[in-house]
């Protein structure tokens, strides 16, 4: 904690300063759309209706970036050491008339995530702990393709809105274990709102559907090494390990959000989501016999006050809940490479909380935000009993400041600070019944999951704009540096520039 | 307001119906394997051990608490080989005990069932 306390009394009166001290006004389309005054809306956002309503002016750019990331050691193995992706990026939001809009984003990344072990399937933090493994792994490479858009219209105090947005992804490794997961990840939400009193209501449903087909080869010679259907917390459906590599995995769900909020942006507002997504995971080898069904169920509310005068000022509370079932089919005797179930069990159970409450204040182009809050995790293997539980208090302090040292240029600067500390921990494991590779993967988890991080980070932007026309150029440069308390640290590199319009 | 009610009402419908994940918490069943010799002599004391190997998790429960000819074993649902192998005193239609070495196997049974699962297997006399 004393680390994080200096860090904080540094970072306070820096921010203060900036928050005080005087500036142009600060009403570009540029401030109003990446403002950090925005957070207190920005969930409500993801309602197309509000969103196409949500900012007064129309605001496009193209990007061409890089992000990086480097871990001294990996902080989760599954997901490797970290990542080398460059990206081509255009996003629009135009206001076609004062009753309708449009948006849209469409994005090209590839690159490379490095040294990644026990994963051969993509998408780690949305399908695991069911993906297939081993013990070696390697670089893998990435292309992605996103790409998305929406439409919002008003009708008197109605407005209605809808959204798509389709990510289509290929990950794949050029050596032994040769790896390849192929994802394709629609997403559809139609919202409504309406202006009743002094507030404004929406409502929003999401529907997804999310496909992947898995796959491990091997070329050479040398021969082959399991791969492993892992089931959580280090253990493995045996019987469908080692050489069944071809799976695909089917999934999607439905999300619904409502939302109310003051029209003038004073008074107290509040955002509840409640959403649930399932993924099969099926043996493309075995007439796609159904191996385990993950089951994510998710709730969440934000409540706050806020009001905007001279000052914005807010206040808000956080809660949410995630629930992660996992159920295994039971396979009985084969007839013609043709497998029944005989049973489900529901084997894995983890549960997440997070709570938080925070606090805004900022003018038109200066904003500091101060969130803590605890978050406890939890996991459970039932049967032999595995469990693996932490729970963590953290604290966040982040500042931003717009200014203009020219008339054609705008410099935005962002900073910010955190601090996360283990407050419990529990690990129950059957290490005499385990093998060493698995052994020396949970205790690498455990240590990790209990760690504390202490991460600091800033962003600097450069907007310089043409004379007499709507186009601009921009550069942006930021780094975040993470120090765990295992020992290790990790450091993120965010570069791109472009162009706006 | 009322007018809001009936379509949000359905939208909560949708999501919480989707929402509900068929949990199955019933994971462990109860079997029961009786041994006979497949003729008229009749078991009255078993001493063996008996190796149950559930085929999906390859994970291995073993017992030797035979009661006359049967044992009953708490497992985890699922398939299992079975593997027995011990000592059986059976008695003759003439009334004479006799000490045999026997070995019982099954490369498949279903113990899925929540309830009680039964199966009887037929042993082969070793000596």
């Amino acid at each position: 904690m004393t680390d994080m306390k200096r860090l904080i009394l540094t970072t306070i009166p820096f921010l203060a300063t900036i928050l005080v001290s005087t500036a142009a006004n600060a009403d570009s389309a540029l401030v109003e759309h990446t403002t950090l005054g925005l957070m207190t809306e920005l969930e409500a956002m993801r309602n197309p209706a509000l969103h196409g309503f949500g900012y007064r002016t129309s605001f496009s750019q193209l990007s061409l970036g890089i992000d990086i990331q480097r871990q001294s050691q990996a902080f989760v193995l599954e997901k490797g050491t970290g990542y080398t992706l460059p990206y081509l990026k255009v996003n629009t939001f135009h206001h076609l008339n004062s009753r309708s809009s449009v948006w849209g984003e469409a994005s090209y990344t590839t690159g490379k995530q490095h040294n990644i072990r026990w994963n051969s399937t993509s998408d780690y933090d949305l399908l695991q702990p069911y993906i297939l493994a081993d013990t070696l792994g390697g670089d893998t490479r990435r292309e992605r393709y996103a790409i998305s858009g929406g439409y919002a219209l008003r009708l008197g105090q109605w407005s209605l809105g809808a959204e798509m947005s389709v990510r289509a992804e290929q990950e794949y490794r050029q050596h032994d274990p040769r790896m390849r997961g192929i994802v394709t990840d629609l997403t559809m939400r139609l919202g409504g709102s309406y202006g009743l009193g002094r507030y404004r209501l929406g409502a929003m449903i999401e529907g997804n559907i999310y496909k992947q087909t898995n796959s491990v080869a091997f070329y050479r010679e040398e021969g082959v090494i399991p791969e492993f259907q892992m089931t959580g917390l280090g253990t493995e459906y045996s019987r469908f390990s080692g050489d069944k590599r071809s799976l695909y995995y089917d999934g999607g769900g439905v999300a619904l959000m409502l939302h109310a909020s003051p029209i003038n942006q004073n008074g107290l507002y509040t955002d509840i989501t409640l959403d649930e997504h399932r993924y099969h995971r099926k043996l493309a080898d075995y007439n796609s016999m159904p191996l385990t069904d993950l089951y994510n169920e998710h709730a969440g509310v934000t409540i706050g006050w806020k009001r905007v005068r001279n000052y914005k000022i807010a206040v808000f509370g956080h809660f949410d809940y995630t629930r992660r079932t996992g159920n295994e089919h039971v396979g009985g005797t084969s007839d013609a490479r043709y497998f029944p179930v005989i049973a489900c069990l529901t084997m894995y159970k983890s549960h997440l909380l997070n709570g938080y409450v925070g606090a805004l204040l900022g003018k038109a182009n200066r904003h500091i935000v101060l969130t803590a809050g605890y978050t406890a995790r939890s996991e459970e293997y039932v049967y032999p009993q595995r469990q693996l539980g932490t729970s963590h208090v953290f604290a966040q302090l982040q500042g931003q400041y717009f200014f203009r040292p020219s008339n054609k240029l705008w410099l935005t600067l962002n900073a910010q600070a955190s601090y996360r500390a283990c407050v419990s921990d529990e690990f129950v494991m059957p290490f005499a019944n385990m093998n060493a590779n698995i052994t020396q993967l949970m205790r690498h988890k455990y240590n990790y999951d209990k760690a504390n991080h202490t991460t600091i980070g800033a962003k600097a932007r450069a907007d310089y704009a043409w004379k007499n026309t709507r186009y601009g150029l921009f550069a942006e440069l930021g780094g975040d540096f993470t120090f765990c308390s295992v020992g290790e640290h990790q450091t993120i590199f965010q570069s791109s520039i472009g162009i706006t319009f | 307001m009322k007018q809001y009610y009936i379509p949000l009402s359905l939208m909560l419908l949708v999501v919480i119906l989707n929402a509900c994940a068929p949990v199955e918490d019933d994971i462990f069943t109860t079997a029961r394997i009786t041994i006979t010799t497949g003729d008229d002599t009749s078991i009255t004391g078993v001493q063996a051990q008996a190796k149950l190997t559930n085929v999906n998790t390859r994970q291995v429960t073993s017992s030797a608490d035979f009661v006359v000819n049967n044992i009953t074993l708490e497992l985890l649902r699922g398939a299992y080989q079975i593997d027995i192998e011990g000592v059986v005193a059976c008695v003759s239609q003439d009334g004479t005990t006799r000490h045999r070495q026997f070995r019982c196997q099954c490369d498949y049974a279903e113990f899925a069932s929540r309830d009680m699962n039964e199966i009887t297997l037929n042993i082969i006399f070793l000596d």
